[in-house]
């Protein structure tokens, strides 16, 4: 079967001239309505995922569960899932009331993983109907899995997996929490006031929306703001129509590779997108159904993260940027299958890593097919999420007897290079979009027993290309005074990064143990393991792919990356043709004999 | 006498303080020298006061002044040939930054340069952690190579940023005395001494930025001292900093960072001062210019301060990552730029035009409506009395711009047009507040909003209803807010330490060493600021949080809190209650984490100023009555009244004008304005 928006008019129905003034004003504050609720998350949250990583979001929806704004959030996080998770809260509470909010993380419905736990907050005018829902969702630093990691890549099923499962469930009522929840997740995530912390700032900030959209509703009229939602999403769609009509029309298929995990094929997980353009319909397919079903491990795409990533590939490559929402969404056609490892996972299918690993192979496999079939859009693949880098540390500090457990965000995957730029340094993941923040070496000392040695970027590591990718990062820690765990699931140790129209693959990601005594244990692309006080975790990040032949870059954008020492000479030489002078600036004449040559 | 100086990019403003009666002059400012253009500016005022120049400066006891001129560096690129030193493994600090992105759809966005590139760093062997320990060993062979390589590189000024540095400072102080050995004359900066806070990007870019203004603005303020004593000054020079204050010129030279951003830091301090003057101990402060609208805060009676301050765009530009008055500023103004787009929507800025070419009704070679011209279309601005009749304005080709641009092609009226273009400016000044007020844990319900700038008058009242603010207090000095700031600032300069102390593990004793340690530094401080100095305070205050929480909030305390018995009680509660005033909730259940202690001494150099124009009545008709535009009106005749003419016993009762040689303050039909006898006008809503 195949999941989609419903069927999208080939004709805009005709209507009457937007409010330009209207509109303008009243999608300020709806934006400032999301934009406080992540400032106040930011401010007040405890684990440092969420507050020094910044992995949260915030969106708002219709009560048809439309998506209106999600301004400032990661793209995986909502984009395709909150508008999902607003109709199974409806679903399972018809009786919804004001002072309610609902605590849900199920993957079975509608979202991301497990670890990112969502508050709900349905939003009710005066006369108690329900207007709209707010939605803010994190991180969390644990969920109650069998290992002390959120990134359970290995897991065979949900229960080995071992999340508890929130779908939905009602955590308060007239604006009180409902103790048992609470109690329940004080018996089962690991650092319980660090969750207990993040709950109450996520609470705290679906609160404030539904403040900020009641004093909106009184000030401008219920009736009002819901006419200015469908307005809203008739003009994006109009913008989204205007858009893809200026695109090629074309259909192509790319394939990207995940990385073997224990139980998948060895040849690792393809995922292939048939991507279809059809600038008359103005509407861009996607079509992931050609792909195998789930398997026992714990990168299978929840339904919300396999019809995102899919949306987020086709936004990444279109030649204007352009807002999601409902009305711009209904000119992108998903389809998915059920059972399927890029689709929609049947429980007790694992989802664990569901918002970075799978579903950045789903993106970057639109963002291909879509520059095959027109050179003016697209970009090539970006690089593999949470190597060891960014994985789970967990153990007790020496220095206070504490148990810790965190995800620390040193270094993550480079950007992909684009028709009209390089890629982006410190992107971290397709799905993440370079909006995480990365953590402070002092910061991550401080709160850990650790020592961060070295945090550099890896010359001559990038896609090279017209539009090169972004370099790899090198990232080397260890215990201090202890021992600890270290968890991650991660990617392109295999495959790495591929460029696109002519632009070369990108450095692979590499990781290992390194003791003192010089004895080197080599990690796979996913681990959870003991990590000595003798040993260094060495973590290479994988590069970002490149754009285009790299033999037609600027020379001049060429002799920058030598002088700043992003490449070498020799690479700029071999590689993109080019010629420099002792002193650095551009051999115009011998780089237009070598590019002739070539 | 005081006079306060302000180099802008275009203009050199003057305020001079005559036995408590302000007055303002302007000159050009001059390139490559500003000192010219204030000397021009000193010039025009003797010129107008009937002295000379070098009576005027012989008179003047102190000399506040403030200058675009490093920000301007920053922005242009023009800073001293700068290198970086880094503990060896970290070279990419200031490449990788923090992260975070904007606009996550947009590729079309290029990955932001360095500040200093990475052909100008160099690793230090050697590593501290957090604990002070040395994990590995200094190297002086290396750094002597490193500085040989910097000699050949034609290196300027260094910026020395180790890790751990503020907890172990002795690998820091080690470069530094071998910069000294090797490198004489070079100026350099050490992040510990500089900004002693955890996160060394942080502390690394405030170190980069800091040494690379080193050489320009030491030689600049050596010229300012140097022509302004051959001119006749004999009173003290003191610089306006971005923490509100005032320091010795010669301060301003160690620590050019501060001189960043001091203008938009002047403003609260003036805001402060009137919403005083009204009773008033929290406002929101804004100075609406021609690209730029700046907002700051007062809260109980303090002005909040942050450390994350941008250069240019958020995640693009660079963080200063120094303590600094929290101002938030959007690219918002009277030369903001209207448009509708393909898909029908109004949009207004971020472009704008500027003061040159300016608003079209400038008739200086504007084409594009701006919110001026939408002001001069609703009546509000006076196309005769612009600038005190100086400038007149074409209220014609603003009519047809907006016409052409916004009205036909949303189907309005010109009125209707200009309107929408007004609310929409609106709603974008009030999301700037929005953002800051949050942060800060204000709410702005009830509070009071100061208008400042020439182009607040247009539309503070509409932004005070929709904040649902209850008065509006626009000053007689609101042109020139952040001058008038200088007159009433004191001489500030703040003083930290990092130290680690759980309150569940609170140590009395070291705390007390701590904090006598910044009182005798903050005693020093005062010592040097001259005998004349008074009102001499010191403000104390932890910076912590909730255990694992990364962001710290600052919490005042006083000696007597730490000297009591139950000091670690009254500290934690003391958190809470911050906390929960900023945050809306609290933990009561939890330890606090006190990651530092701040020491900020201030004193007075010179009484406060009288912050007020000499009024000059009689320039005209006391009102006059045109046709004004209001949404709850449509075209009505209302009368514009001149603001030195106004009587403050008849208040003014909406809809209607009020206007200055400098401004023109809108007060919306359901408003009433009243004019103090000190000068301001107070609107209530």
């Amino acid at each position: 079967m195949t999941s989609a928006p419903s069927p999208a008019p080939t004709v805009a129905p005709a209507r009457a001239r937007p409010d330009g003034v209207r509109l303008a004003i009243v999608q300020k504050r709806f934006e400032g309505v999301t934009r406080k609720m992540a400032n106040t998350l930011l401010r007040t949250a405890r684990s440092g995922v969420i507050n020094t990583a910044r992995d949260f979001s915030c969106a708002l929806v219709t009560a048809d569960c439309e998506l209106l704004t999600a301004a400032d959030s990661y793209p995986i996080h909502v984009i395709g899932g909150a508008d999902l998770m607003a109709r199974a809260m409806l679903d399972m509470h018809p009786d919804l009331k004001p002072g309610d909010a609902f605590l849900h993380n199920s993957p079975y419905h509608g979202n991301s993983h497990a670890a990112d736990h969502t508050i709900l907050v349905p939003v009710f005018d005066d006369d108690g109907r329900h207007r709209f829902t707010v939605l803010a969702k994190a991180h969390q630093a644990d969920c109650g899995n069998s290992l002390p990691t959120t990134y359970m890549g290995d897991a065979r099923d949900v229960y080995e997996e071992g999340a508890l499962i929130f779908p939905a469930v009602k955590v308060q009522t007239g604006y009180k929490d409902i103790q048992d929840i609470i109690n329940i997740c004080m018996m089962r995530i690991r650092v319980p006031n660090q969750w207990r912390g993040d709950y109450l700032a996520t609470v705290g900030a679906a609160r404030i929306g539904e403040q900020e959209i009641m004093r909106m509703g009184r000030e401008l009229g219920w009736d009002a703001l819901t006419r200015h939602a469908q307005d809203w999403f008739d003009l994006s769609e109009q913008q989204m129509i205007d858009c893809i009509r200026t695109i090629r029309p074309g259909r192509a298929r790319a394939t990207s590779v995940h990385d073997p995990l224990p139980r998948t094929p060895p040849e690792g997980i393809p995922a292939n997108a048939d991507v279809t353009v059809d600038p008359e319909a103005a509407i861009i397919t996607v079509d992931m159904t050609d792909n195998i079903d789930c398997l026992p491990v714990g990168v299978n795409l929840s339904h919300a993260c396999a019809r995102t990533a899919a949306i987020v590939g086709v936004f990444n490559s279109l030649p204007t940027p352009m807002q999601p929402n409902a009305g711009s969404l209904r000119r992108i056609v998903v389809h998915l299958r059920e059972g399927c490892v890029v689709g929609i996972p049947f429980h007790p299918t694992s989802t664990s890593v569901a918002t970075t690993n799978l579903g950045d192979r789903v993106t970057n496999a639109v963002q291909c097919a879509l520059a095959a079939i027109d050179p003016a859009i697209g970009m090539a693949e970006g690089g593999a999420a949470i190597p060891p880098s960014a994985g789970v540390i967990s153990g007790v500090d020496p220095r206070n007897g504490h148990a810790f457990v965190n995800e620390v965000i040193l270094a993550g995957a480079g950007g992909a290079g684009t028709p009209t730029q390089d890629g982006w340094l410190s992107l971290f993941s397709m799905g993440n979009a370079g909006m995480p923040f990365y953590d402070s070496v002092e910061v991550d000392e401080m709160l850990h027993p650790m020592m961060i040695t070295t945090r550099r970027l890896v010359a001559d590591s990038e896609g090279a290309g017209m539009h090169r990718g972004a370099p790899g990062l090198l990232t080397e820690y260890r215990p201090v005074d202890c021992d600890f765990e270290l968890g991650f699931c991660s990617d392109g140790t295999v495959n790495p990064a591929k460029g696109t129209r002519g632009g070369h693959d990108a450095q692979p990601a590499r990781q290992w143990l390194a003791a003192d005594d010089g004895t080197i244990t080599p990690l796979r692309t996913s681990e959870q393991i003991h990590v000595r006080r003798d040993q260094t975790v060495v973590s290479y990040a994988t590069a970002g792919g490149g754009y285009g032949d790299p033999a037609t870059r600027d020379p001049e954008r060429v002799a920058s990356d030598v002088r700043e020492k992003w490449i070498t000479a020799g690479r700029a030489r071999d590689v993109y043709k080019v010629a420099l002078a002792p002193d650095g600036t551009v051999d115009a004449a011998e780089t237009a004999r070598i590019r002739a040559g070539a | 006498m005081r006079l306060s100086i302000d180099v802008g990019g275009t203009f050199t403003d003057l305020v001079m303080d005559r036995g408590g009666v302000l007055s303002m002059y302007k000159a050009a400012t001059t390139y490559p020298d500003p000192v010219d253009g204030i000397l021009d500016a000193v010039a025009v005022a003797a010129e107008q006061t009937g002295g000379t120049v070098a009576g005027l400066l012989a008179e003047t006891d102190l000399l506040f002044h403030s200058t675009t001129r490093a920000i301007n560096a920053v922005v242009t690129g023009r800073t001293a040939r700068t290198a970086l030193l880094v503990s060896a493994g970290h070279p990419d600090i200031l490449v990788i930054r923090e992260g975070g992105r904007t606009d996550p759809f947009n590729y079309q966005i290029p990955y932001p340069p360095p500040y200093i590139p990475r052909s100008l760093t160099f690793e230090v062997p050697g590593r501290i952690w957090a604990d002070g320990r040395e994990m590995a060993p200094f190297e002086e062979a290396t750094v002597l190579e490193i500085i040989t390589a910097m000699r050949a590189a034609g290196v300027e000024a260094v910026a020395v940023s180790l890790i751990w540095s503020i907890v172990n400072p002795a690998h820091e102080l080690a470069v530094g005395r071998l910069i000294e050995a090797h490198l004489p004359g070079v100026p350099y900066t050490l992040s510990h001494q500089l900004n002693p806070t955890v996160r060394e990007y942080r502390r690394t870019s405030s170190a980069a930025i800091d040494a690379s203004l080193k050489p320009i603005m030491q030689g600049y303020m050596h010229a300012l001292k140097t022509r302004l004593g051959e001119a006749g000054l004999k009173g003290r020079i003191f610089a306006v900093t971005s923490q509100g204050g005032l320091v010795d010129v010669d301060d301003l030279s160690e620590r050019p960072i501060l001189a960043l951003n001091s203008g938009p830091s002047m403003a609260p301090v003036a805001g402060r001062y009137f919403s005083a003057e009204e009773g008033w101990d929290a406002a929101i402060v804004t100075d609406a210019g021609g690209t730029t609208y700046d907002v700051s805060l007062v809260k109980d009676g303090v002005i909040p301060w942050t450390r994350d301050t941008w250069l240019g765009t958020i995640y693009r530009g660079h963080l200063t990552g120094f303590p600094s008055v929290d101002v938030k500023s959007i690219g918002a103004g009277g030369g903001s730029i209207a448009r509708v787009d393909a898909s029908g929507l109004l949009h207004v800025g971020p472009e704008s035009a500027g003061s040159t070419p300016g608003p079209v009704c400038y008739g200086r070679g504007g084409t594009r409506p701006t919110v001026t011209d939408a002001a001069v279309v609703l009546g509000y601005i006076d196309p005769g009395f612009f600038l005190g009749g100086r400038m007149g304005l074409a209220r014609d080709a603003a009519r047809e711009v907006v016409e052409r641009d916004v009205a036909l092609p949303l189907g309005l009226s010109v009125e209707d047009a200009a309107l929408a273009i007004i609310d929409l400016a609106t709603e974008q000044m009030v999301n700037a507040i929005e953002d800051i007020t949050v942060k800060q844990g204000i709410d702005p319900t009830g509070t009071a909003i100061i208008g400042g700038g020439g182009a607040a008058g247009i539309n503070t009242v509409l932004i005070a209803r929709r904040l649902r603010c209850s008065t509006v207090i626009v000053p007689d000095v609101c042109a020139a807010l952040s001058a008038a700031g200088a007159m009433m600032s004191e001489l500030t300069r703040d003083f930290a330490v990092t130290a680690i102390m759980p309150t569940r593990l609170f140590d009395p004793a070291r705390a007390q060493a701590i904090v006598a340690d910044l009182t005798a530094k903050a005693e020093a401080f005062f010592a040097a600021a001259g005998a004349d100095a008074f009102d001499k305070r010191i403000d104390l205050a932890i910076e912590g949080r909730y255990p694992s929480q990364v962001w710290e909030i600052e919490v005042p305390f006083t000696p007597a809190d730490l000297g009591a018995p139950d000091a670690v009680a009254r500290l934690v509660a003391a958190f809470h209650a911050r906390h929960q005033d900023l945050f809306s909730f609290r933990d009561d259940g939890d330890d606090v984490e006190i990651m530092g202690w701040r020491a900020v001494a201030r004193c007075r150099v010179a009484e406060e100023s009288r912050a007020h124009l000499a009024p000059q009545p009689g320039g005209g008709p006391k009102a006059v009555h045109r046709t004004m535009t209001f949404r709850e009106t449509g075209p009505v005749e209302a009368p514009a009244f001149r603001w030195d003419d106004l009587d403050p016993a008849e208040p003014v009762v909406g809809p209607a004008v009020i206007e200055s040689s400098f401004t023109s303050v809108v007060i919306n039909p359901g408003a009433t304005a009243r004019k103090k006898p000190s000068g301001q006008l107070v609107i209530s809503l």
